[in-house]
């Protein structure tokens, strides 16, 4: 046969054979779209959700750094002012403009003594040298002529701004902040507006001294980014002298890169030079800036991409559902087809064109969906990244072009996987095989299911795989790729073993006293169809995935309670009332923590400081408090207790440290190991007195004495105030006066904190629960799916039961019990697999990539109500399906 | 008489309004004629007795400095070159000192630094040049005792504080050229005015300090696009410093200083008024070998355009090329020399301050079309008035 021929077969069998059965069953069609386009569009928003998080990030420092070619940071905390003039030195002649920049957060006033925390947006303040800013402006008007992309949205418009403004005035006020037209238009602020922001314990009336103006050719500054002239902001947040970082921008001219080549190895030669030669900065791109928070969320957004294709795996068991049955449903037409003589191999290829047209509409209206879930999505992820990470203001994802393709190819690819077994099952079906018509579709689903040998593998292969190590990747994130596959393996491999399950339960139930609908049920599960054993493995898989996620988030939320319940018994924490997030950068200073710490009513208190180091494999947090308060006050959980008391002593404690699990995980050290940190005022080299159980952070935790971290460090701000009451004195009454006193303090009692820490850690895992719900959802459409299918082949014994008297309502009971019965097997290997599963998530999943040892405990509620959901769900759609297929003519076609 | 003093003010308080663009209510406080103070700065008082190197350095109790120089240069092979550097120090009033802005000593408020980098190859027939802003701190300086002021990576310092002190010079164009200059007095420091102080009219907040060497042999090295040569040549510097204001009815100034070959040099400003006349506080200043000056009045010398050049960038359009009509002191005789741009387009754009202008290397010509020295001038007012400006 020649290829046009071939073209026109091929056309002719997607009108008459595959369009027309799409057509005449138009709800059969659209499920299945549906639940192709549910797949793949949780996949595509989480996708996007995440790259929105992640560019967010992207946004900010862009606004100012879109042009600088490289710059440094300190290894620990901030850099000296004084580090400006030694760089302009050691660069001699060389044109380079060296802008420093300091960062900061703050947030607008409380309205509500009752409000909780992260309730307020935290404003990013960026605050460089304004004037400076203007030197910037007239290299990128040199680079305009070149038509590049530079340019700097926040430099022209200051520059556009003070010219038009006083510039000594802005450089005299110390209120004067820039801020982007969308806050401009949110807020409805105008020129000399005052924005009232909580910039560490103070609320700072600042006042609107430019709108900076939109760029077309430059993304939009976003109404969380603020911006003010440096040494006001520095003076705002108790950070006179410091900035946290230099960038550098290279003078327009030949050889701009082998210049900062030059450059670079300079600054990293003349870093070096400190006292004790160890490096004063660190030099990066900006790239690498922007690759460093994109490593730190990696893990954490790898996780989430895995457990979006949690749909998209059950899905496919059902597209490989309705592929198969069509093949069975359809199997007089490929006989007369292939009788007619069209060959296997065009036959294979007519059915894997009708997969792959599945795939691009379900892909299509996946991207629609994806699309719409994702600006859902990237709240709750948003949400998550500032909890844990950085701020991030992302509120929107966008569709790219590049995304869709991907989400596309996802769903023509999966689609074209559960079609080829079906596929290959149609062309090689004998024509004689049409002898007799209707039947069941014992092979229904391919062989494998019929071999338990197969599902045993797979869970021996994954008990393999469980035992593996996690995967390292750049930055000290892990991913468990092993313990991934592992997942795999089990969820597969038990959906296999649900056939058997089910065939063991209609053996059991068989009596034959019982009424004939259950009768008829038991019956047909006895010697369970391949569609039975599908359906019993889509809905194994689909239980297996989400419960054990509920076993996973179960047990966090017991292992949470109780470290709360543990860690926070003080009886009053302040904070600045700016700090909304993990990524806060408010601090009190020490003129208003000392006089409250040494207020009457106190009998302890622990002011907490902390800092980001910068170690060889990745970021981690040094915390300087009080050990002592930390032992006594908190009940650490010890995972490695101390050998004695040195590490609680000030005075023997200078060279000693805890840390937590998190960090022996990422770090693999443990107690007795030594530890170089990086500080202002060189590397301290600790000894790993003890760790300990902490759930604040996953990139780890040191903890050292607070008046080492303050002598290092040379500053005293303190991230929180930690206090312990004197006998007799209400906290409530004492929050009541603090708060006055300082309006800009947030002073939590004890239950309130731990009721506010509990409700973030359950808001960070919002996208779980959206997840599992979506999961649950796919296999319940799976199971009414696959009692349709079943009863659309079984139509000619219907014809025949109500022949022989049975009512309608009878023929929907027993329908209805068939798909408890088979939810019965698919929930039972399910949860049992759900438990192998929870236990995987918890000890190798979460352990290996946040470094997390949990409580082990089942959600019985939650699994229980999954168990009635799945089975109401199960028996409500057999119903309805028994009443539809009883009404069904004997002849028809789909 | 003192017009030179004047003159000259006049056209530094024009420059560092090119910094700043303030109204002149905000830049320059009314001067308080019973006091010798204006806005709590120092006023010039005659008797001054300059000493150096102190002098050479910032005197921050006046509000206004610059230290500007320009200069030919040659390499071994090519050229000519010429280039121009300006370092501008403004200061706010002492007054404001009391204000509540953060103080910082990297990050100040209290003086800003503004620098003007100009290059122009006249074999290539390419002009370059760059502005930079800094306020006082960690990147831009000037220090009191001595010589020593920087803006980003550019300086000027004196090297040497003996009795024939070299100045050091540092700068570039973005990072198309950079130069490096040494540069040697060939001719004594010249203060103008009387009793060390010029005045440029009748209030006595109206003068100025200037000082000035009118020849300096330049020596060093100049990079182009990455590519050094050693050059030779020669510059010229001023450096006033005052606490006045900028008189009204003025639109723009044209200004040139002049070396000659016979080893003389002429210092010629027309401040143009909005009526298009010629101010009459505009004058003509001859330097002698010996160092002696003889001042001439607007009515002793005239300009004469003989062409003009529109800007593309500004739309501006300035005379390119100027006959010069005097009287030669020596022998009594009239005297003209024509200017000639050694490049058309010397326009700096005004990037950050805003107002574009013109100051370009020139050659000097006789009648007779011969070459008799080289010269700068400096065109202002043509892109808009600077009425109002400052």
């Amino acid at each position: 046969m020649t290829h046009g021929s071939t073209r026109t077969l091929l056309r002719l069998l997607w009108s008459r054979f595959s369009w027309r059965h799409a057509t005449q069953a138009p709800l059969a069609s659209a499920l299945l779209v549906a639940i192709l386009a549910i797949g793949v569009g949780v996949f595509l928003a989480i996708r996007l959700a995440n790259q929105a998080a992640v560019s967010s990030f992207h946004n900010f420092t862009d606004l100012l750094t879109a042009e600088s070619d490289g710059l440094i940071q300190a290894p620990a905390g901030a850099l000296p002012e004084s580090i400006l003039t030694d760089l302009r030195q050691a660069l001699g002649a060389e044109p380079v403009n060296l802008v420093a920049v300091l960062e900061s957060t703050g947030t607008n006033p409380r309205e509500s003594e009752n409000e909780v925390i992260g309730a307020r947006a935290t404003f990013q303040l960026l605050g460089v040298d304004i004037v400076a800013l203007r030197n910037l402006a007239a290299q990128r008007r040199v680079q305009t002529a070149a038509a590049t992309r530079e340019n700097l949205v926040a430099t022209n418009s200051i520059v556009s701004v003070t010219r038009r403004k006083d510039l000594w005035e802005v450089l005299r006020d110390p209120h004067a902040v820039f801020i982007s037209q969308s806050l401009a238009k949110a807020k409805g602020l105008t020129l000399d507006a005052t924005l009232p922001l909580v910039i560490n314990e103070r609320i700072v009336p600042l006042r609107v001294r430019g709108i900076l103006p939109t760029d077309p050719s430059q993304p939009e500054a976003p109404a969380e980014f603020l911006l003010m002239d440096l040494p006001a902001l520095q003076a705002w947040t108790g950070r006179s002298g410091w900035v946290d970082r230099i960038e550098f921008v290279i003078e327009e001219g030949p050889r701009r890169k082998e210049r900062w080549t030059a450059i670079r190895t300079q600054l990293e030669s003349t870093a070096k030079q400190s006292s004790d030669g160890s490096p004063r900065w660190r030099v990066s791109s900006s790239a690498d800036r922007r690759a460093g928070a994109e490593t730190m969320t990696r893990a954490f957004r790898l996780n989430l991409t895995i457990l979006s294709m949690l749909a998209l795996a059950v899905g496919l068991y059902l597209v490989f559902q309705a592929l198969d049955g069509a093949v069975v449903r359809r199997r007089e037409e490929i006989a007369i087809l292939r009788a007619l003589g069209v060959t296997p191999r065009q036959i294979q290829l007519a059915w894997l064109i009708e997969a792959t047209a599945l795939g691009l509409v379900g892909g299509l209206a996946g991207l629609a969906l994806g699309w719409v879930g994702a600006q859902g999505a990237v709240r709750l992820v948003g949400r998550t990244i500032n909890a844990l990470y950085y701020a991030t203001s992302a509120n929107a994802a966008y569709l790219s072009w590049t995304e869709a393709a991907v989400s596309l190819v996802l769903a023509v690819a999966a689609s074209i996987c559960a079609g080829i077994l079906p596929a290959r099952t149609a062309a090689l079906t004998p024509p004689a095989q049409v002898a007799t018509r209707g039947g069941s579709s014992t092979y229904a689903g391919g062989r494998w299911l019929r071999r338990p040998w197969i599902g045993i593998s797979l869970i021996l292969l994954g008990m393999v795989g469980a035992g593996l190590p996690p995967l390292r990747l750049e930055g000290g994130g892990r991913l468990s790729l092993a313990a991934y596959g592992s997942a795999l393996c089990w969820a597969f491999g038990a959906s296999i073993l649900g056939g058997p399950v089910l065939s063991w339960l209609g053996r059991q139930g068989f009596r034959r006293e019982t009424s004939v609908p259950i009768r008829l049920a038991f019956s047909q599960v006895r010697e369970p169809s391949g569609r039975h054993r599908l359906a019993a493995a889509g809905l194994v898989c689909a239980i297996a995935m989400t419960a054990g996620m509920a076993i996973l988030v179960g047990s966090f939320d017991t292992t949470m309670r109780s470290w709360i319940a543990r860690t926070f018994q003080a009886d009053l924490y302040i904070s600045s009332d700016g700090a909304q997030s993990a990524s806060t950068q408010n601090r009190i200073a020490p003129s208003t923590w000392k006089p409250i710490a040494e207020l009457p009513q106190i009998a302890r208190a622990n002011a907490v400081q902390v800092a980001e180091l910068q170690l060889p494999i990745g970021t981690t947090l040094l915390f300087g408090g009080d050990l002592e308060f930390f032992r006594t006050v908190t009940e650490p959980a010890w995972l490695e207790k101390p050998l004695n008391n040195a590490i609680f002593d000030p005075a023997q404690n200078k060279n000693l440290a805890l840390v937590s699990e998190s960090f022996c995980e990422r770090f693999q050290k443990h107690r007795g190991n030594r530890l170089d940190i990086p500080t202002p005022s060189g590397v301290k080299s600790l000894v790993i007195a003890g760790s300990f159980s902490d759930y604040g952070n996953e990139r780890g935790s040191i903890l050292v004495d607070r008046a080492h971290f303050a002598a290092w460090f040379r500053d005293e701000l303190a991230s929180s105030l930690i206090l312990q009451l004197k006998p007799g004195v209400s906290a409530t009454q004492l929050r009541a006066e603090l708060r006055q006193a300082h309006p800009g303090l947030a002073v939590y009692t004890n239950e309130h904190l731990r009721r506010e820490a509990l409700r973030i850690f359950r808001q960070t895992f919002s996208i779980t629960y959206a997840l599992e719900l979506i999961g649950i959802f796919v296999a319940v459409a799976g199971l009414g799916f696959t009692l349709a299918s079943l009863l659309w082949e079984r139509r000619g014994d219907l014809t025949t039961l109500r022949a022989l008297g049975l009512r309608r309502a009878e023929l929907a009971a027993a329908t209805a019990w068939e798909g408890v019965l088979t939810a019965t097997a698919g929930i039972v290997v399910g949860l049992l697999a759900s438990l192998a599963l929870g236990w995987l998530l918890i000890e190798r999943v979460n352990k290996q990539t946040f470094g997390w040892t949990l409580q082990t405990d089942l959600p019985w509620a939650q699994l229980a109500l999954l168990t009635l959901l799945v089975l109401v769900a199960a028996g409500a759609t057999g119903w309805i399906v028994g009443r539809w297929g009883s009404q069904l003519p004997a002849e028809t076609e789909e | 008489m003192n017009l030179p003093f004047r003159i000259t003010h006049r056209r530094l308080a024009a420059l560092v309004a090119l910094l700043l663009c303030l109204p002149p209510t905000t830049a320059f406080p009314a001067a308080d004629k019973a006091t010798s103070e204006i806005g709590g700065f120092e006023i010039p008082k005659p008797g001054r007795k300059f000493t150096f190197p102190r002098d050479h350095g910032s005197h921050p109790e006046f509000s206004i400095e610059w230290w500007y120089l320009t200069g030919h240069l040659r390499t071994q092979a090519g050229g000519p070159f010429g280039f121009q550097a300006t370092f501008f120090r403004r200061s706010t009033s002492p007054s404001h000192s009391s204000t509540n802005a953060p103080r910082s000593a990297a990050f100040g408020h209290q003086q800003l630094f503004l620098a003007h980098m100009a290059f122009v190859d006249v074999s290539a027939q390419r002009f370059y040049h760059q502005e930079r802003l800094n306020r006082e701190g960690w990147d831009a300086y000037a220090t009191t005792n001595t010589l020593d002021v920087r803006n980003g990576n550019w300086t000027l310092h004196l090297s040497d504080h003996g009795a024939t002190p070299t100045l050091l010079l540092r700068g570039s164009c973005f990072a198309e050229i950079a130069f490096e200059l040494s540069l040697h007095p060939l001719k004594p420091l010249v203060a103008f005015g009387t009793n060390g102080v010029s005045r440029k009219a009748a209030e006595p907040s109206a003068a100025s300090h200037y000082l000035t060497f009118p020849r300096l042999r330049a020596q060093g090295t100049v990079a182009i696009r990455g590519a050094q040569s050693a050059v030779t040549g020669e510059a010229w510097m001023d450096h006033e410093f005052s606490s006045s204001q900028l008189g009204e009815g003025q639109v723009g100034w044209d200004w040139a200083s002049i070396q000659l070959q016979d080893g003389r040099e002429l210092m010629a400003y027309r401040m143009r008024r909005n009526d298009g006349t010629t101010d009459p506080f505009s004058t003509l200043a001859w330097i002698q070998p010996s160092g002696e000056i003889q001042h001439l009045n607007a009515n002793q010398f005239s300009w004469e355009v003989l062409s003009r050049w529109k800007s593309p960038t500004s739309g501006a359009e300035y005379p390119s090329r100027l006959r010069l009509n005097t009287v030669d002191p020596a022998s009594g005789k009239p005297f003209s020399v024509v200017l000639q741009p050694l490049v058309l387009d010397q326009e700096l754009r005004g990037d950050i301050g805003g107002i574009a202008y013109w100051e370009g290397a020139c050659r000097v010509e006789n009648t007779s079309g011969q070459p008799i020295g080289n010269a700068y001038l400096e065109l202002t007012g043509y892109a808009g008035t600077l009425k109002g400006k400052f």
